[in-house]
């Protein structure tokens, strides 16, 4: 489903160069669940950001569903991620001024559905993510919890093929974000794909591969014995 | 997704009140501005814009040399233009003023103003529609008269007046027509008679009086330039060869000498705004007042729209993080921009409507600064509005829109957009620009101010302090001096009357004639300022040299004459006392010198001037249309009553009595420029209000922006002091690049606008050093505030927040 190749993103400032990726190649099928840790700065968010086609590449190659991302143009990378890609962020990115029903439709707007049909499918992921009695309010009267569940309600409401969660836990407490961890678990259980930047080995422990990353190299991929008690167990 | 971008909108107008109704103030404010300008601008050029005659018919003007410029002809082209041009569909003599005068029915009298004395062609130049009675035969023969419908009601009332007889001016008349007077035209008379035969035939052979007004409708509008050339023609065979001769001079000689005479034909179509004289009964437009309001109404709008750039651009910032993550979930560029345009479209639709209200309260006021009748409606008026909205939006709403739409989303999530300098060159550069308008304003409002104060404080060389000049309807008979003179008497025996006199000019107005004599082969064409003796002392109007008339030389009632400063300077002549001048066939001998005083505006050259007795040129009584009388500053209420009982029951008993005072119609003749002024002032505290709340917003936000660094900066021991100066430093150099940005154009288009007055201020360095002072010292209070604000606060309230 996705298939980096050679992968290299170069930030070029005033003075300096930033080779914040460099040569990486991995894959990811459909249904699976990776975790990508590593020290601050070793290139996780960028690689996240490439995969999400909010960044462009220096050099190399990324296939999405077997097509080419690399050199696509701004407009039609923005076509691609509305329609296959969700975001969960470690800052939630919700809009404060919308209401929390108001911020889930809006990937639904932006993909022209209808009112009516917008309306029918907030409420059901309202409902499945349990913040149904939240919609009206707006997201700085939520916990942080509840909060990063809507921003999940978002990245979902569009039924994307991919999930990318950039420390999707990094500003919630244990409690909070053990929900959001096993909401993200749930998800992948029932088939979605999900690549999640984090800091956390706890956290990690629920994917089925992570990733290591250090000065924008894949330093090792290993599989996670847990997920596998989890698929034993469903 | 419209509810979205609603929902979003207004929690933003919610939680920035302040910002968004002065925002939205300001822009409406600028919009009125223009709206203004537009009515103002809709009813000069609606004028015979109506007249489907109007690139046909023109009126003929007569460039007799030496500057004269005159809108009448003389009568005997009526022969010729009838006869021999066949490029003429028709021609039209008529007065080029109106008359006003009693008409009466069934013993009823009604005084009606702005009556027309023409040929019978008249309703074919101006074809009003018609109610009662036809174009055709409305004037069909000198016994017609047509009236306007309001004109009609009144004096028949319910009446039908079509075949009714009126009496007008010692004659009956017949009613034949009644038209509709609802279209803007520069002949708009509400009464029209035929009666200029009888004045035409007396002039038949006179090629030297020009007594009348004429307009010629041409079948072929190209051939104007042809049919001057040819009434020129007719004008040197008849006219020019009679002069030369009696000048004992060869046509060449005498036109070499004093020029060709000039015909102009002028279309009636630019009549109204272009004409190169005031040629119309209706007048003629402003059209340098007219483009100065067009000009500064776009200004303040731009400035508005400026305002509003600046602050959307300023507020995005704020913003960032909304359309950052709209981008990641699917919005495309387009998108962004379409959703910042509908704001602008929102508070756009605020703004046109709050300047529908301003313009709707404030426009009496406006009606009676431009004398007008302006209106809200029309057709034309609401698309121009729909045009004024649009431009607005895509002026004021596409930059902004562009501008967020930009925003990089990674930049945006990482959250260090809000410090970013992204935009700062487009706010900047605005500013300059708002600094730059406002100098302009002020400058340009000081140095109109000044010329007007000017022109307030002028010597005008006499004083028209407590002096009527009271409307003198005489008849035209020889008795009309003598008439005088028992008035005169009378008048003061009453009480609180000083002296009484006259004269056959008109302060404001100039002298009813002018007649050119020559002085050693210099020609000089002289107002004919006949006086009775004690004019010039009641005007306090000096004699330089040699003595004022007096009744007790016998000689000054028969053969002496004084003449002003200017004729003395043209006439090259040292010592002109005691000279004789050969005036109209009059040996005149000059016993003295007058002083110069204006007679027309204070803003016009001071003309070559001579004075008699009226008595020493006996047609003078004819041009004698006032009696000035000078009263007591003490009870001027009563003796104006008692002066209105004695000359409504003594003087004239039909007409209504009417006067003025002397100084008060005078400073009517600069009453433009005064408005002129005062607007100016107006726009200006109105420029310096938007500039100064754009500024103030601006430095909110960039201070704010800058807040952390403020923070880190006192923490590391910087004083208030340094602080501030820091804070303000680039809004000072903005000020003084908008300043310098000012500086060329506000010096050449006053420069361009003294240059409607002959005696004008030079300009120089205060305006604007006043202009700049006052900016700098506005923007530094401005600035200062904010900045001082922002030094005071608590320090740890911004290094923790990261
Ligand atoms: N926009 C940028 N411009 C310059 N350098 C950047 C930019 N974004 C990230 N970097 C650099 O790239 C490297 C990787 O950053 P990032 O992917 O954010 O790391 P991580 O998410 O693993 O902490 C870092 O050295 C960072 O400084
Ligand atoms: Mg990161």
């Amino acid at each position: 489903m996705i298939k980096i190749e050679n992968l290299s993103k170069i930030f070029r400032t005033e003075e300096v160069e930033t080779k914040a990726l460099n040569d990486i190649s991995f894959q990811i099928k459909q249904g699976d669940f990776v975790s990508v840790m590593g020290p601050s700065g070793s290139g996780k968010s960028t690689l996240l950001n490439i995969v999400g086609l909010l960044d462009s590449v220096s050099n190399g190659s990324y296939q999405l569903f077997g097509k080419e991302m690399v050199g696509l143009k701004e407009k039609d990378r923005a076509k691609v991620r509305k329609q296959n890609i969700g975001f969960v962020f470690q800052n939630f990115n919700l809009i404060d001024e919308l209401s929390v029903f108001a911020n889930i439709e809006l990937p639904l707007i932006y993909n022209n559905v209808s009112s009516s049909e917008r309306k029918k499918r907030v409420i059901k992921i309202a409902e499945r993510l349990n913040i149904s009695h939240r919609l009206k309010h707006f997201p700085q009267q939520l916990s942080g919890g509840q909060q990063q569940r809507v921003a999940v309600a978002r990245a979902l409401i569009n039924d994307p093929k991919i999930i990318l969660a950039d420390e999707p836990t990094g500003n919630l407490d244990s409690k909070n974000g053990n929900e959001v961890m096993e909401l993200l678990t749930d998800l992948h259980a029932n088939g979605a794909t999900i690549l999640m930047v984090t800091h956390s080995n706890y956290d990690a422990s629920f994917s089925q591969k992570t990733i290591l990353m250090k000065d924008g190299m894949i330093l090792s991929e290993k599989l996670n014995q847990r997920n596998i008690d989890i698929l034993v167990n469903n | 997704m419209l509810k979205n971008w609603l929902q979003i909108f207004l929690h933003h107008i919610k939680n920035n009140k302040l910002f968004t109704s002065l925002n939205i103030l300001g822009l409406s404010i600028g919009i009125a501005g223009l709206i203004f300008a537009t009515l103002y601008w809709n009813d000069e050029q609606s004028y015979n814009a109506w007249n489907p005659e109007n690139e046909h018919v023109f009126q003929v003007i007569n460039d007799v040399g030496e500057g004269n410029i005159w809108n009448t002809n003389p009568a005997p082209l009526n022969a010729f233009l009838k006869s021999t041009f066949s490029e003429l569909e028709s021609h039209c003599y008529l007065n080029t003023w109106y008359f006003n005068e009693i008409i009466e029915y069934n013993g009823r009298k009604e005084l009606i103003d702005r009556i027309l004395d023409s040929q019978n062609t008249f309703f074919s130049f101006f074809p009003f529609e018609f109610i009662k009675g036809n174009a055709e035969t409305a004037l069909q023969d000198n016994t017609s008269i047509a009236l306007s419908e309001t004109t009609a009601k009144r004096i028949f009332k319910d009446e039908d007046p079509l075949g009714k007889q009126v009496l007008y001016s010692g004659r009956n008349l017949v009613v034949r027509g009644i038209y509709k007077l609802n279209k803007k035209s520069s002949y708009a008379p509400k009464v029209v008679t035929n009666l200029i035969h009888k004045r035409l035939d007396q002039n038949k052979d006179l090629w030297g009086n020009y007594n009348f007004g004429l307009l010629l409708k041409l079948k072929n509008p190209s051939e104007s330039e042809h049919v001057s050339k040819k009434i020129e023609n007719l004008f040197i065979e008849h006219k020019t060869k009679n002069d030369a001769k009696n000048a004992g001079l060869t046509l060449e000689e005498y036109i070499e000498k004093y020029g060709p005479a000039k015909v102009i034909l002028e279309p009636l179509k630019t009549a109204r705004l272009h004409s190169i004289m005031d040629g119309y009964p209706e007048g003629k437009g402003n059209y340098q007042f007219l483009l100065i309001m067009v000009g500064l109404s776009i200004l303040i709008l731009i400035l508005s729209i400026v305002n509003y750039v600046n602050l959307a651009t300023a507020n995005a910032i704020k913003r960032a993080k909304e359309v950052g993550v709209r981008k990641i979930i699917g919005a495309s560029k387009v998108n962004i921009i379409k959703q910042f345009i509908f704001e602008t479209i929102l508070l756009g639709c605020f703004s046109i409507l709050l300047a529908l209200v301003i313009v709707e309260l404030s426009l009496p006021y406006y009606n009676n600064f431009l004398n007008k009748e302006l209106l809200m409606n029309g057709s034309q008026f609401y698309l121009q509005l729909i045009a004024i909205f649009i431009t607005v939006i895509i002026v004021a709403g596409i930059l902004p829109s562009i501008y967020v739409s930009n925003f990089e989303t990674l930049k945006v999530l990482k959250g260090n957009f809000g410090r970013s300098k992204s935009g700062v060159w487009l706010r900047n550069g605005m500013l300059i620009l708002q600094f730059a308008i406002a100098s302009f304003f002020i400058i340009g409002s000081y140095i109109v101010y000044q010329q007007v104060d000017y022109m307030n404080t002028k010597k005008l060389g006499f004083v028209g302090k407590q002096v009527l000049s009271i409307n003198f309807r005489r008849t035209n008979d020889e008795q009309t001096l003598l008439r005088y003179y028992t008035i005169k008497q009378e008048l003061l025996k009453m009480k609180g009357v000083k002296s009484v006199s006259t004269g056959v000019f008109t302060f404001g107005e100039g002298a009813r004639s002018s007649s050119s004599f020559s002085y050693n082969d210099i020609s000089i064409q002289g107002e004919n300022m006949a006086v009775d003796f004690e004019m010039l002392d009641m005007m306090k109007i000096k004699i330089a040299e040699g003595r004022n008339l007096s009744p007790n030389f016998s000689s000054d009632t028969i053969n002496t004459m004084l003449i002003n400063k200017t004729t003395a300077k043209m006439m090259k002549e040292p010592n002109p006392i005691g000279k004789e001048i050969n005036w109209n066939d009059n040996k005149l001998k000059i016993v003295g010198i007058v002083e110069d005083f204006h007679i027309y505006g204070p803003q016009i050259e001071i003309p070559p001037m001579v004075f008699f007795h009226m008595k020493t040129i006996d047609w003078m009584m004819y041009n004698m249309n006032e009696v000035y009388v000078k009263i007591e500053p003490e009870n001027m209420k009563e003796t104006i009553a008692n002066l209105e009982e004695f000359w409504t029951t003594k003087v004239d008993t039909k007409y209504p009595f009417s006067y003025d005072f002397v100084d008060k119609k005078f400073a009517r003749t600069y009453e433009t420029y005064v408005k002129q002024k005062d607007l100016f002032s107006l726009l200006n505290i109105v420029v310096i209000i938007i500039a100064l709340f754009g500024l103030f917003a601006l430095a909110t936000y960039s201070i704010e922006r800058r807040m952390k660094e403020i923070a880190i900066r006192k923490t590391l021991g910087a004083e208030t002091q340094t602080l501030l100066k820091e804070l303000s430093k680039q809004y000072i150099i903005f000020c003084v690049i908008g300043f310098l940005i000012a500086l060329f154009p506000a010096y050449y288009l006053l420069q361009k606008w003294l240059e409607n007055f002959a005696f004008r201020i030079s300009i120089s360095i205060i305006p604007f050093t006043i202009g700049f002072v006052v900016l700098a010292i506005l923007t530094l209070i401005v600035v200062l505030s904010r900045a001082y604000e922002a030094t005071r606060v608590d320090v740890l309230t911004y290094l923790k927040y990261e």
